[in-house]
């Protein structure tokens, strides 16, 4: 419940202080926020198959996000980070879908 | 979200049983319940659990662990072991939400939520707004912006004239024959342009004769349109002085510019920088080659002055007057 408020929170601040980004950040935000949606999937799924471990999300929560960060980093280096943070969506995408399939049949046991 | 440490300490998990009578007496041999309780932790290690062991994960978890709460009751302390209870996913996240418990693992959670809440905010803000560049490429960005650095630039330039002018204008000591000064060079600037003056300056002559009258109305306004690309100021075709509005027409006589008629040699005068004007003309597939396409000859030259003197009426308009 708590966590719930965190992220309703979290929405209201962005959407009323209006934060400025750095602009050396900027170009990763995105992907984090789409590599944090998928460790929250998980971690959701994880909390439905009664295996979830508060250590576990926090750590692959951050991993997730800074490996993100990172390969778009190193696309853009490459010249290829159009390409490569597509490729990241996509990964994360399918997984995101995974779990919420795994989610669904818990909640609608169908 | 709710975690299994705290399942032990929790009515609504403990006092919701699922009817499985019949496995209720397996369930109370401890050794036996042990072993198969045993898959859950595994997983746990896991960051998310993967789509392999779920299947075969849940169930076993969930026919073991459906009778527990009744056995397990007395040896409450022990079971902090995850997986030990829960009897489902729904109601492990009923059980999650409500009623809400500060924990330590709710705490980082929310953190963290809070953390993708608020970039999830800013990204939704920040794509929202200006989006027409947004999704442009980069050559493409770099494109407009060379076409608003020039547009400054030029917009630049005709500021300071106009400043010069209107310093002129506050700091002459006659400030009438200034303004008459500026407003008689307007006039003059003008009165080229609308071939109401004369006008002089270096250029080409332009001679195109055509034996065999194969040259139409259509070639002469092609090169009309050529050399007005290349920067031609002031035309006279023949004796016809050249401007915004004239026309060619094709007769049976021959052809007429503004109802003139006009015989060959045609003989463009040109005004404009003649650096400009002989390569245009002279270009492969430009106007030169056309002609000698069409059986006629053409002949560039090139001349620091050339005196356009064909004049134009200056018509008054009947109606319309100046507004100021």
């Amino acid at each position: 419940m708590i966590a719930v408020l965190g992220l309703v929170v979290g929405v209201v601040v962005g959407l009323v202080v209006r934060p400025v980004v750095p602009s050396g950040v900027e170009p990763y935000l995105p992907i984090a926020v789409v590599a944090a949606l998928d460790a929250v999937f998980g971690g959701l799924r994880a909390m439905l198959d009664g295996i979830f471990d508060d250590k576990v999300f926090v750590v692959s929560f951050l991993s997730n996000v800074v490996v993100a960060a990172l390969i778009v980093f190193l696309g853009d280096k490459l010249g290829v980070g159009a390409q490569l943070s597509t490729g990241v969506v996509v990964v994360l995408g399918i997984r995101i879908f995974s779990n919420a399939a795994a989610i669904r049949r818990h909640v609608f046991r169908a | 979200m709710s975690e299994e440490h705290d399942h032990p300490d929790r009515p609504p998990a403990a006092a919701t049983p699922e009817p499985e009578p019949e496995r209720e007496p397996k369930a109370v041999a401890t050794p036996e319940s042990r072993p198969a309780a045993e898959p859950a932790p595994e997983p746990a290690a896991v960051p998310e659990p993967r789509p392999a062991p779920e299947p075969a994960a849940t169930p076993a978890a969930k026919a073991v662990s459906a009778p527990e709460p009744g056995p397990q009751a007395p040896a409450a302390p022990e079971p902090a072991e995850p997986a030990a209870a829960a009897p489902s996913g729904r109601q492990r996240l009923l059980a999650g939400l409500w009623p809400p418990r500060l924990s330590r693992a709710q705490l980082t959670v929310a953190v963290l939520l809070f953390a993708l809440g608020l970039g999830l905010a800013i990204q939704v803000r920040s794509t929202s707004d200006n989006s027409a560049l947004r999704g442009a490429r980069q050559e493409d960005l770099v494109r407009i912006l060379t076409e608003l650095d020039n547009r400054g630039q030029r917009l630049q330039d005709e500021k300071r004239g106009l400043e010069n002018q209107r310093t002129q204008l506050e700091t002459s000591s006659d400030q009438a024959a200034e303004a008459l000064k500026q407003t008689r060079q307007k006039a003059r600037e003008l009165g080229v342009l609308a071939g109401t003056v004369a006008a002089q300056g270096p250029g080409i002559t332009l001679t195109i004769t055509d034996p065999h009258g194969g040259v139409e109305a259509d070639t002469l306004l092609d090169t009309l349109q050529e050399l007005r690309a290349a920067g031609a100021e002031a035309i006279q075709i023949n004796d016809v002085r050249v401007v915004a509005d004239t026309y060619f027409t094709q007769g049976a006589d021959g052809v007429r510019i503004d109802g003139h008629k006009v015989t060959q040699p045609y003989r463009f005068k040109v005004i404009g920088s003649p650096q400009d004007l002989e390569p245009a003309l002279n270009i492969p597939g430009g106007v030169v080659q056309t002609l000698e396409k069409q059986q006629a000859t053409a002949d560039v030259v090139r001349s620091q002055k050339i005196v356009v003197d064909a004049l134009r009426p200056s018509e008054q308009p009947d109606y319309a007057r100046s507004s100021r």
